[in-house]
């Protein structure tokens, strides 16, 4: 395995409903190197969402230990936590989250704005990104003058803009039409070859076979964990 | 760097949120507006208050103190200083000859209403003798011509120096040096005509006519009249020394006892500076006190509207946070956009104001005199935009602060599940 970027152990996370407890995660420990190609599956309920939250450093867990890039997690505030998830890690959500008043070269230049970059740079970038995504055309449309498909490739675009470490989506096809699901699932086989890591969470198998190692969870732990023979 | 580009961004969602909701945001800056537009109404007038009082108090001179029987201020016992003995025009002489620290000191003498003409024309003004030191006084500034000498005085000249109304009066345009009027029937030629200097309730000051004191001695007569002195102090610095110098001999050319009361006022224009700062400190309490009463009202307005906005934007502050956007930043932008907001409120406000200040200044100068005209300012002062937008900035920050900190807690995977 090609140096890890991610290594949890006995991760778990614990929501308090009133007087219930539920446990999205159990006892999960994982290790993902770089330039991998994972594909998370399970049940619906089963802790995929709370997983990758975790992974993206944008929730905490209840206990365990999370390494991202040799750091711990768990010593992080909330800033640090803001700084890896905007130069470290890109999202991608299955409900696009893209900015309904900003135009699509805005969208993917907004993370730049938060690690600082000047204007003529922003939009440099944003504007390869959004080359890579084959959406040079569409750039200063709006979400809403966009099929799903084509947002999908925004929040792609937004997601590498700065050129982060890992490229975490959460069921990036589930909103989309099959076609359109092969396209985008397509885009990240490329990205993945391009040399980026690549996570993503589906129920599909067919979605899956994509992956060079599936994980498959079930009531928030690891129910297996290989290489996919298919890849 | 990264604070530019953060604080460009949240410009921008400022504005696009001021347009997506322009009369909601409009309504809510109305306090805002109330406020600045007393801010800046009440500035201005005391401004123009100022202004006039400047003016006014340069009608006598700064540099000036006046010794009388009578306080002008009206203080004190009338009874009292009814009772006092008149002051003489030895007792001038005497003054003048003491005084060491004062540049020049002058008796002046006033008949308040003497009939003056001019052919057929006649009216009855202020007549007012004194010597010629009185010329370099700032109440003596000429229009033309000159003042009396002291060779005139001392020969009696019949020579008059006019006040500008009764110029205008009796002349209306035409130059009046070298002609000739009647003062109580003595023909008099003018040599000069005193700036207009008078103003809303003093211009009195215009409507008088300035001859040597022999002159005023055998024209007017000196009968049970009690001499005004007026003392030079040739700068303002000096007025407090040559006060005190002035009150000792006068003590003594009265013969006033140790440990009794002055038997004589002085008067100086610096007295009624007191009154002046008291009408500033009134316009200031009722105006402060409502214009925090519309601040309150309109920050609590703006708070209203700020936490709607966290909330309507809830899933776009998850969305920011997930892909970098620290607390800091958060907090910026919701700052930022209700500053921005009290900004605009107070851009609003600046025509309104502008057409009450013009409103106002119409009204005095057409009911008062139109001297204000060239005093009060008929716009509202730049450094008073500036206080006025600084202020709603800051309104705008103290406003904004709890709805900013509310989204900057916001939890990113929460907010990002929140639906509208
Ligand atoms: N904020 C929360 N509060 C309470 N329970 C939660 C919360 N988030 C997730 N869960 C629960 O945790 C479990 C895992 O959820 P999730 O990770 O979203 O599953 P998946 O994405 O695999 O469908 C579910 O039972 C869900 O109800
Ligand atoms: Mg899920």
């Amino acid at each position: 395995m090609n140096r890890p970027i991610i290594e949890i152990s006995n991760l778990v996370k614990r929501y308090e409903m009133g007087n219930e407890e539920v446990y999205a995660l159990r006892d999960v420990s994982l290790t993902i190197g770089s330039n991998e190609y994972v594909a998370i599956m399970g049940p619906s309920g089963s802790g995929k969402s709370t997983l990758m939250n975790m992974l993206g450093c944008l929730d905490t867990p209840t206990a365990g230990t999370y390494f991202f890039n040799g750091q711990d997690v768990r010593e992080m505030n909330d800033d640090d936590l803001a700084e890896i998830r905007n130069r470290e890690i890109g999202f991608v959500f299955q409900t696009f989250n893209l900015l309904p008043r900003a135009t699509a070269l805005q969208n993917v230049e907004l993370p730049l704005v938060y690690s600082g970059v000047g204007k003529a740079e922003r939009q440099d970038r944003a504007k390869q990104a959004l080359e890579k995504v084959q959406l040079s055309d569409r750039m200063t449309h709006r979400p809403n003058e966009l099929s799903g498909g084509q947002r999908q490739r925004v929040a792609i675009a937004r997601a590498i803009v700065t050129a982060p470490s890992i490229i975490l989506a959460d069921e990036p096809t589930g909103n989309l039409d099959t076609k359109t699901g092969h396209d985008i699932m397509a885009l990240f086989r490329s990205l993945w070859e391009g040399g980026n890591t690549v996570i993503l969470v589906t129920h599909e198998e067919d979605v899956a076979r994509h992956a060079r190692r599936i994980i498959r969870l079930r009531d928030g732990r690891i129910e297996s964990d290989k290489v996919n023979p298919d890849a | 760097m990264r604070k530019t580009s953060e604080i460009g961004e949240s410009l921008r969602i400022a504005v696009e949120s001021l347009r997506m909701n322009l009369l909601r945001s409009i309504l809510t800056t109305a306090g805002i507006v109330v406020g600045v537009v007393l801010v800046v109404v009440m500035g201005w007038t005391i401004g123009g208050l100022d202004a006039v009082w400047e003016q006014t108090i340069s009608i006598i001179g700064k540099d000036m103190i006046y010794i009388d029987k009578w306080s002008w201020s009206g203080g004190g016992n009338w009874r009292l200083m009814e009772a006092r003995k008149d002051i003489t025009l030895r007792q001038a002489e005497l003054l003048s000859q003491r005084m060491e620290s004062a540049e020049s000191v002058m008796p002046v003498v006033r008949l308040w209403s003497g009939s003056v003409v001019r052919g057929n024309t006649s009216l009855r003004c202020g007549i007012l003798g004194t010597t010629t030191e009185y010329g370099k006084t700032s109440s003596a500034e000429l229009n033309s011509g000159r003042f009396f000498t002291s060779i005139e005085d001392y020969q009696s000249a019949k020579v008059v120096i006019l006040g500008e109304g009764v110029a205008k009066s009796l002349f209306s345009g035409e130059d009046p040096i070298g002609q000739s009027i009647k003062i109580i029937s003595e023909p008099y030629r003018i040599i000069g005509v005193i700036k207009k200097r008078g103003f809303l309730f003093m211009d009195f000051v215009d409507n008088q006519v300035v001859i040597p004191l022999e002159s005023f001695r055998s024209t007017v007569g000196m009968f049970e009249r009690s001499v005004s002195i007026g003392i030079k102090t040739g700068s303002e610095r000096m007025v407090d020394i040559v006060r005190t110098e002035a009150i000792g001999h006068m003590r003594s050319i009265r013969n006033v006892e140790p440990g009794q009361d002055n038997d004589f006022s002085i008067n100086e224009m610096q007295a009624f500076d007191e009154q002046v700062k008291n009408i500033r400190i009134g316009i200031w309490t009722v105006g402060m006190g409502l214009t925090i009463l519309a601040f309150v009202v309109g920050s609590i307005g703006i708070m209203n509207i700020m936490y709607v906005s966290v909330t309507e934007r809830t899933r776009e502050i998850g969305i920011r946070k997930a892909i970098g956007a620290r607390r800091g930043s958060i907090l910026l932008q919701f700052l930022i956009e209700s500053s921005f907001l009290c900004v605009i409120g107070a851009l609003i406000a600046f025509p309104i104001a502008q057409l009450i200040v013009g409103a106002a200044r119409f009204v005095a100068v057409d009911l008062l005199d139109q001297a204000w005209a060239s005093v009060v300012s008929p716009v509202i002062p730049v450094d008073l935009l500036m206080i006025a937008i600084s202020v709603s900035v800051v309104i705008g920050l103290l406003a904004g602060l709890l709805p900013a900190l509310k989204a900057s807690r916001l939890d990113p995977v929460e907010a990002l599940r929140y639906e509208q």
